[in-house]
């Protein structure tokens, strides 16, 4: 037993016979020093435990000690029980010159900050916007809009998922506007902030005030409206200023994350109005677009890149740009660092864990067929059970469908989940909403919220 | 325990060893004074397990016994006794009755068994130094000892017993100070010779020398008895025993930092020099504090510079006694100003070769003028 052992014994048993505030006091970083003869030396750290060790707990000690070695006879202790701080001998020098630490303000990048008054990224304009078939009319309508201010598409509704250049799109507007007439007032606000600007009004009393400010303006963008749903006051004010807008023909520019239609608790009145002017959605980029929007980022930052690995970065972030441009980001940081070219393996290596956390893991049948059932409103036994109503039989397809697409289950598999069904019924159901899809709008959007309600949830 | 003793005795007695008290709860006892009989008067001990304190004051002792009280309970209500009456202690069962003229408390205790001991040193004291000296030299070398943890080292004052003098030093790393102790000036033991070549430096952790400073009145001269044992220090002064751990590891090297050699001196009144660098230091800016000495030697002036960019910028021109050559050297205002505090005679002189390397801060003769040595300020000038 070495003498480490031995004291982590000892004092396993002393711990026992006195109380944890004198055990944490007296007995922290002591040690066996030696052990010769019977005769144990023990370290302790200062002067005040070796009087307490030895008049107080001698007998604790030799106790505990020797029912571990009844050879020990004999106990004391000695100070100093830390080795003496392993020398570190090229010791710093005793005082070293401070260094000068140099305050530059940061140059001034005008074009990169946001406006106060405006909210505006300069950094968001139609140049630097690129244009694939998914985007093509909210952009072309975003440029009308831009050109012709308050005259066609009054107002323009955007919608789309995330990350998919709403925003871009929007404060493109704005800024296109500005550099044609910097007298013009613009404001961009999200819903939120103009919730709470709303709130902080009231509070202060200074509705008026609100009021005023926005309806002095030219252009009022609204990101994110999806926000206002169950807010009924903000509703009401912002439908008081909407209107007044409307009628002094000033542009009004709104995004969100759904289609009016699709916007729970929105009062009707702002629905009919929303729907009055121009409705353009912004879907997935295919992989054209971006292909281009990543060969175009990489030419900006000076990245000298391989088709293949663009194309392997294009395959596999399909959902969202913001996702992609995070994707390609990391490959340039990270190929500067490592001053490695990013070839199609390092690239694969490096997104390995970004493409794999792009699914969710744990995701099985069972979440499927909640999302589902829930989604379209009817019991998770009746999509298992057999029975052909017409209401059931299409988000039957949907889940088979799903776990198709999502979990790649095998056909026969997919059939026995859902009740014991034949292969070939999950084969059909596969084909018939893979090909649906491409026409149907309505069936795309579906089945894009259950897959959003499928990752977020589980 | 009976006893009677007075207010005078009993109040400063009280007041040396509750500072010493521990600030962490781990053991409640630490919390308070140890009140005992001893030879015939009263000890008050008290301790943090770092430093410990032990005071002994006169007392006529009616009967033998020992108690802990709460050392906040018992300075509070000490205070805030009205001056001039003897003070009666007595312990009935835990607790202890006070009592003082028509002032009359009750104050619960613990028993004195749980109290820690306080060590008590195995060898004769090997120093003797007179306390106001000590007091002063403990003011002077306080300022720069580190409190930063990572270098435990350099929390302490390091002592270098030498045959000829004591060295007295410490650093944070951006600035040093050392000061002596001529050994005309202590008395030493007989065995000090051979004490010196077993071991002759000791670190002191800095919480003990500022205790060991408050407890030293600064209007008596008495004596401060001074022994290195095993691990720890013990100091005796006036029937007051202080013991410290010490700290241990090695003290850095510092000698070849101090210059032997300069190529410019500025001797000038520490109070102008204060007033100057306290306007600056206003202006200067960002966290390096960069204040600008600009000496001209041809003019025998001296100008300190201070400018931030977000509040403005001051100068002050100084007219010094320069000798040797033109220099411009860049400061952390706050070091300079605190050696330049530290000088207690009424000129300073500052010592420096270039703008890179270290510059001294000493003491002027009063009478002769001259640089005096045995006290010396190192601080390293702002590398441009």
């Amino acid at each position: 037993m070495t003498n480490e052992e031995l004291w982590r014994a000892a004092l396993g048993e002393i711990e026992l016979s006195i109380s944890k505030a004198n055990f944490i006091t007296w007995f922290k970083n002591t040690s066996i020093l030696s052990n010769n003869d019977g005769r144990v030396i023990i370290g302790v750290p200062n002067g005040f435990a070796k009087e307490w060790l030895e008049n107080k707990y001698n007998l604790y000690i030799l106790k505990a000690l020797r029912n571990i070695q009844p050879s020990i006879k004999e106990v004391s202790c000695a100070i100093g029980s830390e080795k003496e701080n392993a020398f570190r001998e090229n010791q710093v020098d005793a005082i070293i010159p401070p260094k000068r630490v140099v305050f530059e303000k940061p140059p001034v990048e005008k074009n990169f900050q946001i406006s106060q008054e405006n909210n505006l990224n300069p950094k968001y304009i139609f140049e630097n916007f690129i244009v694939g078939s998914s985007n093509e009319l909210a952009r072309a309508a975003c440029y009308a809009v831009s050109q012709n201010l308050g005259r066609i598409y009054n107002p323009l509704f955007i919608y789309g998922g995330v990350g998919l250049g709403k925003t871009h799109l929007l404060q493109s507007i704005g800024n296109e506007i500005l550099k044609k007439n910097p007298s013009k007032k613009v404001k961009y606000i999200t819903s939120e902030r103009f919730t709470n600007e709303l709130i902080d009004s009231i509070r202060t009393q200074k509705i008026n005030e609100f009021k005023e400010h926005y309806q002095k303006i030219d252009l009022l963008i609204i990101d994110d409206v999806q926000f206002l749903s169950g807010k009924e006051k903000t509703q009401e004010e912002f439908f008081h200023i909407f209107n007044y807008l409307y009628q002094l023909n000033k542009q009004i520019v709104l995004s969100s994350d759904r289609a009016p239609k699709a916007i729970p608790t929105l009062e009707e009145r702002l629905r009919s109005r929303f729907e009055g002017g121009m409705i353009a959605d912004v879907s997935k980029a295919d992989f054209e677009t971006r292909m281009a929007i990543l060969s175009k980022k990489a030419v900006d930052e000076g990245l000298t890149i391989s088709t293949t690995a663009l194309d392997f970065i294009a395959q596999n972030i399909t959902h969202n740009i913001r996702e992609l441009e995070g994707a390609l980001n990391r490959v340039i940081v990270s190929s500067q660092l490592t001053n490695r070219e990013p070839t199609l393996d390092y690239v694969s290596a490096l997104l390995s864990d970004i493409i794999a956390s792009g699914k969710k893991k744990g995701i099985t049948h069972k979440h499927i067929i909640d999302a589902v059932s829930s989604f379209y409103d009817i019991d998770t036994a009746d999509l298992i059970m057999k029975n052909r109503k017409k209401e059931v039989v299409k988000p039957r397809q949907v889940a088979m469908y799903l776990m198709r697409s999502e979990l790649q289950y095998s056909y026969p598999g997919i059939g026995e989940k859902l009740g014991g069904r034949d292969h070939t019924t999950a084969i059909h159901a596969y084909d018939k909403i893979s090909k649906e899809l491409e026409f149907n709008k309505k069936l795309l959007e579906d089945v894009a919220s259950i897959k959003e309600q499928l990752y977020n949830i589980s | 325990m009976k006893l009677t003793c007075t207010q005078e005795n009993f109040k400063k007695a009280v007041f040396n060893s509750e500072r010493m008290v521990s600030r962490q709860n781990t053991l409640p006892i630490l919390n308070n004074i140890l009140f005992e009989t001893e030879n015939g008067g009263l000890k008050l001990s008290a301790t943090n397990l770092e430093i410990g304190v032990s005071v002994q004051i006169g007392a006529k002792i009616e009967e033998e016994g020992k108690i802990t009280i709460p050392a906040k309970l018992i300075s509070n209500f000490v205070n805030n006794l009205p001056a001039g009456e003897n003070i009666s202690l007595e312990v009935i069962d835990q607790s202890l009755k006070i009592k003082s003229g028509s002032s009359k408390a009750v104050i619960k205790g613990l028993s004195a068994e749980d109290f820690p001991l306080i060590p008590k040193k195995q060898t004769d004291f090997i120093l003797n130094i007179p306390s106001l000296k000590l007091k002063n030299i403990i003011s002077k070398v306080i300022t720069c000892v580190a409190f930063n943890e990572t270098r435990q080292e350099l929390t302490g004052v390091n002592l270098v017993l030498k045959e000829k003098e004591i060295l007295f030093a410490a650093t944070d790393s951006f600035r040093l100070v050392e000061s002596s102790l001529k050994l005309e000036e202590v008395n030493v033991s007989s065995v000090y010779k051979e004490f010196l070549e077993k071991k002759n430096t000791f670190i002191i952790p800095a919480n003990t020398f500022v205790e060991l400073a408050r407890i030293i009145s600064s209007d008596i001269e008495s004596d401060i008895k001074i022994v290195f044992e095993e691990g720890q220090v013990f100091f005796e002064i006036d029937g007051t025993d202080v013991v410290s751990r010490l700290i241990n590891g090695k003290y850095p090297d510092y000698k070849h930092i101090v210059p032997v050699e300069f190529k410019t001196r500025i001797v000038g009144e520490k109070n102008i020099f204060q007033g100057a660098l306290k306007m600056s230091s206003v202006f200067s800016s960002g966290k390096t504090n960069e204040v600008v000495l600009k000496i001209d030697a041809e003019e025998n002036k001296l100008l300190i510079e201070a400018r931030s960019v977000e509040v403005g910028e001051n100068s002050s021109e100084l007219t010094v006694d320069i000798v040797g050559s033109s220099q411009e050297v860049v400061f952390n205002s706050k070091y300079l100003l605190d050696g330049i505090n530290t000088v207690m005679t009424s000129k300073v002189a500052i010592l420096m070769n270039n703008a890179s390397s270290p510059v001294a801060i000493k003491e002027i003769d009063e009478k002769t003028g001259e640089v005096l040595e045995g006290y010396v300020y190192i601080v390293m000038p702002i590398k441009n």
